[in-house]
């Protein structure tokens, strides 16, 4: 009960701050007509299809998460600042409600981020005369929810181990970092070397490519994808909970 | 009345080679309005977080309610709540949603009767829709000060309250904590000697982290041989350095 009040407070906080829907919600909208608009302007002997809607979609969906990371941090380095924390350690309240607590709200935001991405989608591909399936998208939505959770639990690691200026700068490395090593605008195949070395040791490319053959049913190297997605999901979970309750002590004013 | 005594036994605790509170004994009744006084890094706010169980003493004991702050610290949790030196609100809540807010995670019976009591105790009618940071700092001090008040705890802490407040709105706030006497038992410090005297049934002088002297105001009076307690604090803290001096 106490993690759904907790829970309630930190999706007001994070609805009443206007950056939420620019970055959140309204970035992906953004990106996905920009990409478009470029894929139209390359000619079709070009022979590129990384910037077509369906493959489009789930690359911002990913790189939109990203920026759910960045939320998640400066939620909690916020909170850290300031005493409320403090009144809450005194509650009745155990860790492990502040942590679901903050990890719901979130959540919930990075799904509707998703169900977003896909629906516009929808219509830049009606518009575009691209085939796309509902239950493919569906489908990708769903495989992208461990993503959306290794993203929240980085950032609230982040936001545990770093204050509300250097968390935000974190993690707008790893924003850059996520757009270009998850092959979001390049065909990391094709690149191959040491660049698809490490992008295969990365969890992006691997969100990305999941959710990519999902929405086109396709069950190529979907076991690899996931393992890696849930490993990295399952450490950074560990290491946000670690961190918070470390720091539980620490930052009492 | 239930029992909201505190016992404190030898409590410390050390920070590297600075020992923050020495061996702290002290008995507070259930109902008593108990004044912390002390000059500034005195232990003051590491007592009162060693007794809300934010921080874990290194040695020593304490009974809130009869609850141990070490081993039985979720009973002690429920029924205590404190307003911390600095101001804890939720920025981005209105002052009616952070009253809700603490009354819910403390679940109280009625909450809303309870959220309609502070509001009125406080006079937060005129801001109760505005969002907590927008907000002078006396007003967020009210408003966290009421959060504490509105889980209607059997021991509060209030830790410097009327910091930062304006004449009027500390009169207001002495009102109010007088109205709260002997229905809670209450720990509060604080840098304003005439609040102390006016409001406390007891008060403990603390320097360098030990207990100095405990009593009335004008038991602390005769005790420094003085008429004035502004100058029977001077005094009892005055001496205490003399001694560690001298050691
Ligand atoms: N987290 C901490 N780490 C290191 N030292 C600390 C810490 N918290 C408090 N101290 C030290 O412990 C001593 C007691 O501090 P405390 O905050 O209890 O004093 P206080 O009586 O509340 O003072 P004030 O009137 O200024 O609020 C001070 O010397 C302070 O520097
Ligand atoms: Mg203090």
């Amino acid at each position: 009960m106490r993690t759904i009040i907790f829970s309630k407070r930190n999706l007001k906080e994070l609805l009443r701050d206007p950056l939420s829907y620019v970055f959140c919600l309204g970035f992906p909208i953004v990106m996905l007509l920009i990409m478009t608009i470029i894929n139209n302007s390359i000619p079709p002997e070009a022979n590129m299809t990384i910037f077509r809607i369906d493959n489009l979609s789930g690359g911002i969906a990913v790189f939109g998460l990203s920026f759910v990371m960045l939320f998640s941090a400066l939620l909690l380095s916020q909170d850290r600042t300031g005493a409320f924390l403090t009144r809450l350690y005194a509650s009745p309240m155990k860790a492990s409600e502040f942590i679901a607590g903050y990890y719901l709200p979130i959540l919930l935001l990075a799904a509707a981020q998703s169900v977003i991405t896909f629906f516009a989608s929808f219509i830049i591909a009606a518009v575009d005369g691209v085939e796309m399936s509902i239950s493919g998208a569906l489908l990708a939505i769903v495989s992208l929810i461990p993503t959306s959770v290794m993203f929240i639990g980085f950032g609230l690691l982040f936001g545990s181990l770093f204050n509300s200026n250097a968390a935000p700068g974190l993690c707008s490395i790893i924003i850059s970092g996520a757009g270009v090593l998850g092959g979001i605008w390049m065909d990391v195949e094709a690149m191959g070397g040491g660049f698809r070395d490490v992008c295969m040791a990365l969890p992006f490319y691997h969100s990305v490519r999941l959710s990519r053959n999902v929405m086109a049913g396709v069950t190529d190297n979907m076991g690899t994808d996931l393992l890696i997605i849930l490993a990295y999901m399952a450490a950074s979970f560990i290491l946000s909970v670690r961190a918070f309750r470390r720091n539980m002590t620490k930052d009492i004013k | 009345m239930e029992n909201s005594s505190i016992e404190i036994k030898n409590l410390r605790k050390t920070y590297g080679s600075l020992t923050a509170v020495n061996d702290l004994s002290l008995n507070i009744g259930s109902g008593e309005l108990f004044g912390l006084l002390g000059v500034n890094g005195a232990g003051k706010t590491t007592t009162i977080k060693m007794l809300s169980c934010l921080i874990k003493p290194d040695s020593g004991e304490a009974f809130l309610g009869g609850n141990s702050i070490i081993t039985q610290s979720a009973e002690v949790k429920r029924i205590i709540n404190l307003s911390t030196q600095e101001t804890a609100v939720a920025p981005k809540l209105t002052v009616r949603e952070n009253l809700e807010f603490v009354a819910d995670i403390y679940g109280v019976p009625d909450r809303n009767a309870a959220v309609e009591s502070v509001i009125k105790d406080f006079s937060l009618e005129s801001v109760l829709d505005r969002k907590a940071k927008t907000l002078s700092g006396g007003w967020q001090r009210k408003v966290s000060i009421a959060m504490a008040l509105v889980t209607s705890p059997r021991i509060l802490f209030l830790d410097e309250p009327t910091l930062g407040l304006d004449v009027l709105a500390r009169r207001e706030l002495w009102t109010a904590i007088k109205a709260l006497k002997s229905r809670m038992t209450i720990i509060l410090t604080t840098h304003y000697l005439d609040e102390a005297e006016a409001l406390c049934d007891r008060i403990a002088v603390m320097t360098e982290g030990c207990l100095r002297a405990v009593g009335t105001a004008d038991e602390l009076k005769a005790m420094a041989g003085k008429d004035d307690f502004e100058e029977a604090f001077i005094e009892i803290a005055e001496r205490s350095k003399r001694k560690g001096a001298a050691l």
